[in-house]
């Protein structure tokens, strides 16, 4: 036999230690973001993520295999037309771009009737004036107002750090559209909507579109979002190529600016050296030595699970174990289709809407299907929002003639009647049955139903199927998401940040933790700031917040 | 947004990213126009339900004596491996088994061979000690050197890897070893039909039919190149595609995805550019490439879409069309489980001594199980009539990756047999996929023979992608095929894909092949475009730094490289 021995070089690997300045905990868009801007400011950044693909919720996966492609989790993009690192970061000359169409929302109903909401406002209103002149005619002048709070205001708010509510109140109080909108935020979603619109069905199709990311109808305090989510709907747009393209597209930045981008790679701890941040550990041993780290993970795994108890004062951690997950989760039933689906009612339009809500006629049936997924339940009638991704993005098919498409209901982490191991395949049957109701020529190739074990098992951090890693409720919105010590990124621990979508403004693919948190790690790690301020931001800043925030 | 370049490569897959990963390190401004949505060709992972990854086609590191790999430093983009406790077990029907080991214990390995026969344990041993020692050279002697000159008179003792199988022999080993097939050779050494078989199947699974003629030493070559890799990188072979992408991204290169190309732009016989189709996600469709246009993608749609009969003749055309399909169309079957599978009797011993294997072949006898597949691959028979007797390779890549699949779970990717391609099937294209379902049950039916825990409660969900399938998702799979066209000798070396096109170069001027219709064909070496690099900078388009080492067997040909500036 013989004596040989492998010889001393091999195939070489990403070496078991390694040191940047920040290492960034999971390549989500916020994590990417963050990175992006730090790499271009001249820090050495690594992002370290769990799956094989980056993206976290900005995924488009195989999931109708072979030769369909979905977006599993983000796929209506709300502010695109906002978001500072698109133009920033000149994310186009990657190829990234973004269609929105005008038909954007439509509700379909039994009766045959339909209402489309649209990104041109009069096309709105004709549509709403189907139902109720009145309806219509509140409809143009309440988003006359909703849009100015939502561009000189609430949009801008999103990528500046959270100011402390009293101070907001204060800065709000100064101008009348302030006013106005210190005036909704102490109103429901259901008195908001029932108070100015008379018609069911149109209350039904704003309540829906209002709630749908988990916003409680009948709570008090987070009214401030109703301009912003009703404006939005009608502001979606989808991402070319599947909304991974947005992460491909920030990941380039990052590697073109010197960064290094390693998937397959689960952090499962961050190391501290007296008081201090010192680094990340891998699940494989390797280890990364940086003074700088950011998490854009959910608060229990970076606090509890990362950095560990015995690091922590009492609050935060009692803060991060009293951490809400999120209400309700969702199930999606997404398709092969042989055609678009072509919904039975009035206005041909509607098979063009990028969002199509169905199953609910009326404010009560929908507010009682919520109120049952909140409890667990789902009996047997469902109805949720549909989507036909190809019709803006026919490269998420690549056989001729199948279209793809989704129908996404709410739904409940813990089910009732036998859980989602039992029940799924019941719960699709019922999602395609009233999915066929509202469009019958629904000729259905091929499912796969993705379920809230489900969404958890591919992003962890979405906890509980938390999409937007925990509850939007007033105690974890604002300054205090994730709470106060954290909400502007810095933490109580030397040289941790956070920026993710736990941490203020919140979740859903508007950058704004990536963003805020790129600012303040530049201004704590003293490098250039490359960028500035857009505008419509400076110009908010100035006028209400010129005292309180630094950036 | 720019749309002048130094080189536009067409095809983002593995040959056209590891190209662009080489010229933008060299310093040029490089642009890569992928039709789909991502990167990567055929080093691609998908993740059909939630936490449990497949591979659609490239599943094992075939590569890793690559110079790549040192020369554009892709440990540096996080290129990591996770290696094969042990690579193969051969299993026989009659439940008999044996080990491939792999690159660090072969002689192990060798020992499980005394069941079957003293003299091949003791032959496999000594073999496997003369080639491991010389194992990067006889590799990168028979993939990583560039075709030699047409015009060059080469005798046999004088090819690349004719030198290095000789050195390592120790003398000149008999010319038959280089002029027959790999099932000569093994019937000539070895008496186990089990080996003949494992040798075979892997070779061929490998790209290299035992059958070919003068194809042996290559055969036993494609064989060991996935023992030299002896494993897969970690998280699957998408990653490995990112580190070249992201080695290629860091030295400045364009990367742009959902951009299909519609024509390349010739003028007085030159190559300028390229036209995008409409739905491509960039606004300028019209990019100009100063120096070169690499098309890496299929010689087929290079010629007959791309280039077209207005910029090169009947005769030509005629010849790409006559470019084999045939074998390499996998009908791929990938299974999702809680348990991974449970043999019988003394191969569950076997296992359970030596360490879960990456891989399982079975039924795995002797060359029967070789021709039954062949005989449907290379349509000898016209339709496939063998689908429930074929011998299964069954990789297992939560045996030596945990990522693979959620923590209670395991993945079988791929599981695969060889097809006709669905343009030489004799009931029509989609015959394959009419059949889906019978198919399927009887891989599945053959996998419970070999481990019966294999069973529908252990099954959590299964997929299949079919040749026809494959053709649809990946853009320069022709056929289906996964080495796009056949390895044999007559589409080898010199000959690949012919031999006016083997240098890379074309009757284009500035036009040159980076895909795996070029030698050496399939697998993701990067090699292609190693071997292309040689090209380039003969022709004087490319200046590499320190960094770059060539083919010690290279020869160069600038008397036609002067020739190619000037127009064929």
């Amino acid at each position: 036999m013989s004596e040989y021995r492998p010889p001393e070089t091999y195939i070489s690997e990403w070496p078991d230690k390694a040191t940047f300045d920040a290492a960034v905990i999971g390549a989500g868009p916020n994590g990417l973001i963050a990175a992006a801007y730090l790499a271009r400011a001249g820090l050495k950044v690594c992002v370290l993520e769990r799956r094989y693909e980056i993206g976290g919720g900005l995924a488009t996966e195989e999931i109708l295999f072979p030769s369909h492609y979905s977006n599993p989790h983000a796929i209506y993009h709300m502010m695109v037309d906002y978001m500072p690192p698109l133009k920033d970061l000149g994310l186009d000359k990657h190829g990234l771009m973004f269609v929105s169409p005008n038909a954007q929302t439509a509700g379909v109903f039994s009766d045959g009737s339909s209402l489309l909401l649209c990104r041109m406002l009069e096309d709105t209103k004709d549509s709403i004036a189907k139902f109720s002149e009145k309806d219509s005619r509140t409809f143009g002048k309440v988003m006359r107002t909703w849009r100015r709070i939502v561009e000189e205001l609430v949009a801008p708010a999103t990528y500046l750090p959270p100011v402390a509510p009293l101070d907001l109140i204060e800065a709000m109080e100064s101008s009348d559209i302030g006013k106005s909108l210190l005036d909704i935020t102490e109103r429901s979603p259901v008195e908001v909507i029932t108070d100015l619109f008379e018609d069911p069905k149109v209350q039904t199709l704003l309540l829906y579109v209002t709630c749908m990311w988990g916003l409680d109808p009948e709570e008090t305090g987070l009214g401030f979002m109703i301009p912003l989510l009703v404006d939005r709907t009608m502001n979606k747009a989808i991402c070319y190529g599947g909304s991974h393209r947005l992460a491909a597209a920030l990941a380039r930045e990052v590697v073109q600016n010197g960064g290094s981008v390693l998937d397959t790679a689960e952090v499962t701890s961050i190391r501290m050296q007296d008081g201090h941040v010192a680094g990340v550990e891998m699940e494989d041993g390797r280890t990364i030595d940086a003074g700088i780290v950011l998490s854009s993970l959910d608060p229990h795994s970076t606090f509890l699970d990362l950095v560990g108890e015995e690091h922590l004062d009492q609050n935060l951690t009692r803060s991060v174990q009293g951490w809400e997950w999120e209400k309700w989760s969702f199930a999606t039933t997404h398709a092969v289709l042989s055609g678009r689906p072509e919904y039975a009612v009035d206005d041909a339009w509607v098979n063009e809407a990028f969002m199509t809500v169905l199953g609910f006629d009326d404010p009560e049936s929908l507010l009682s299907y919520w109120a049952g997924v909140r409890s667990g339940h789902i009996g047997d009638h469902v109805g949720g929002h549909a989507t036909c991704e190809t019709i803006y993005d026919p490269t998420l098919s690549k056989v001729p003639g199948h279209e793809v498409a989704f129908l996404q209901i709410h739904a409940p982490y813990d089910l009732d009647g036998g859980g989602w191991e039992t029940r799924t395949a019941e719960i699709e049957g019922l999602i395609l049955d009233q999915w066929r109701r509202a469009a019958p020529n629904l000729d259905v190739l091929q499912t796969h139903t993705e379920t809230p074990v489900d969404i958890e098992r591919r992003l962890p951090n979405m906890r509980r199927g938390s999409i937007k890693h925990g509850d939007y409720n007033p105690l974890q919105m604002g300054t205090f998401r994730p709470n106060e010590d954290c909400s502007a990124s810095r933490t109580p621990v030397e040289g941790l940040y956070v920026c993710g979508a736990s941490t203020y403004p919140g979740g859903l693919i508007i950058g704004g933790p990536g963003y805020i948190a790129a600012n303040v790690v530049a201004e704590d790690a003293g490098v250039d700031k490359w960028w500035t301020l857009p505008d419509y931001i400076a110009k908010y800043r100035d006028r209400y917040l010129g005292e309180v925030v630094e950036i | 947004m720019d749309s002048r370049y130094d080189f536009v490569i067409v095809g983002g897959g593995h040959n056209g990213m590891t190209l662009a990963a080489y010229l933008s390190k060299s310093g040029y401004s490089v642009c890569v126009l992928e039709s789909r949505l991502e990167i990567g060709g055929a080093q691609e992972n998908s993740e059909p339900k939630p936490g449990f990854r497949i591979d659609p086609h490239a599943s094992v590191l075939y590569g890793g004596a690559a110079p790549g790999f040192e020369q554009l430093e892709l440990h540096k983009y996080g290129f990591r491996m996770s290696y094969w406790g042990q690579y193969g077990l051969s299993v026989t029907s009659d439940n008999r088994a044996f080990m491939g080991g792999n690159r660090w214990n072969f002689a192990e390995a060798a020992e499980t061979l005394r069941a079957f026969s003293q003299k091949d344990a003791d032959l496999w041993g000594g073999m496997m000690g003369f080639i491991y020692p010389h194992l990067k050279e006889i590799l990168r002697s028979t993939f990583w050197t560039p075709p030699y000159p047409l015009e060059l008179d080469v005798e046999q003792e004088d090819l690349p890897w004719v030198k290095t199988w000789n050195e390592a022999a120790g003398g000149a080993l008999p010319s038959t070893f280089f002029d027959n097939s790999l099932v000569d050779v093994c019937d000539e050494m070895f008496e186990t039909g089990a080996l003949k078989a494992t040798m075979g199947l892997g070779a061929w699974y490998s790209g290299a039919a035992p059958t070919w003629d003068g194809m042996a030493a290559q055969a036993m070559g494609s064989f060991l190149l996935a023992s030299y890799g002896s494993g897969a990188p970690k998280g699957g072979m998408h990653t490995y595609a990112h580190a070249i992408a992201r080695c290629a991204i860091a030295h400045g290169a364009r990367v742009l995805v959902n951009c299909p190309v519609e024509e390349i732009i010739i003028q007085d016989g030159k190559a300028r550019g390229v036209v995008l189709a409409d739905e491509a996600s960039k606004a300028g469709k019209t990019i100009w490439a100063d120096k070169a246009v690499v098309s890496a993608v299929d010689v087929q749609q290079t010629f007959q879409r791309l280039v077209g009969p207005r910029h090169v003749d009947a005769s030509f055309l005629q010849k790409i069309k006559d470019i084999s399909l045939k074998g390499g169309s996998l009908y791929v079957l990938h299974v999702a489980c809680r348990e991974l599978p449970r043999y019988v009797g003394q191969v569950q011993d076997l296992v359970e001594s030596h360490g879960y294997p990456g891989s399982v072949l079975y039924p795995c006898d002797d060359w029967d199980s070789v021709v039954v597949q062949m005989r449907d691959a290379y349509s000898r028979n016209a339709t496939p009539t063998g689908t429930a007797s074929m011998t299964l390779p069954i990789l297992m890549p939560t045996t030596y990756d945990s990522t693979r699949a959620p923590e209670g779970y395991h993945v079988l990717s791929p599981i695969y047999i060889e097809l006709p391609p669905p343009e030489y099937h004799a009931e029509g294209p989609d015959a394959v996929n009419k059949q889906k379902d019978q198919i399927t049950r009887e891989m599945l039916e053959m996998m419970r023979t070999l481990a019966p825990n294999m069973t529908d409660d252990n099954i959590v969900d299964i997929w299949v992608n079919t040749p026809l399938d494959s053709e649809f998702r990946n853009a320069g799979l022709v056929g289906g095929n996964w080495y796009a066209t056949r390895h044999c000798e007559d589409q080898w070396w010199t000959q690949r894909p012919l031999p006016e096109l083997s240098r890379y170069r074309t009757p284009v001027d500035s036009l040159y092949l980076c895909h795996q219709t070029s030698f050496p064909g399939g697998l993701c070496l990067m090699a292609v475009p190693y071997n292309l690099m040689h090209i380039l900078i003969d022709d004087g388009l490319v200046e590499p730094g320190d960094w770059w080492y060539p083919s010690p067997w290279h020869i160069s040909d600038t008397k036609t490289s002067a020739a190619t500036t000037g127009g064929n």
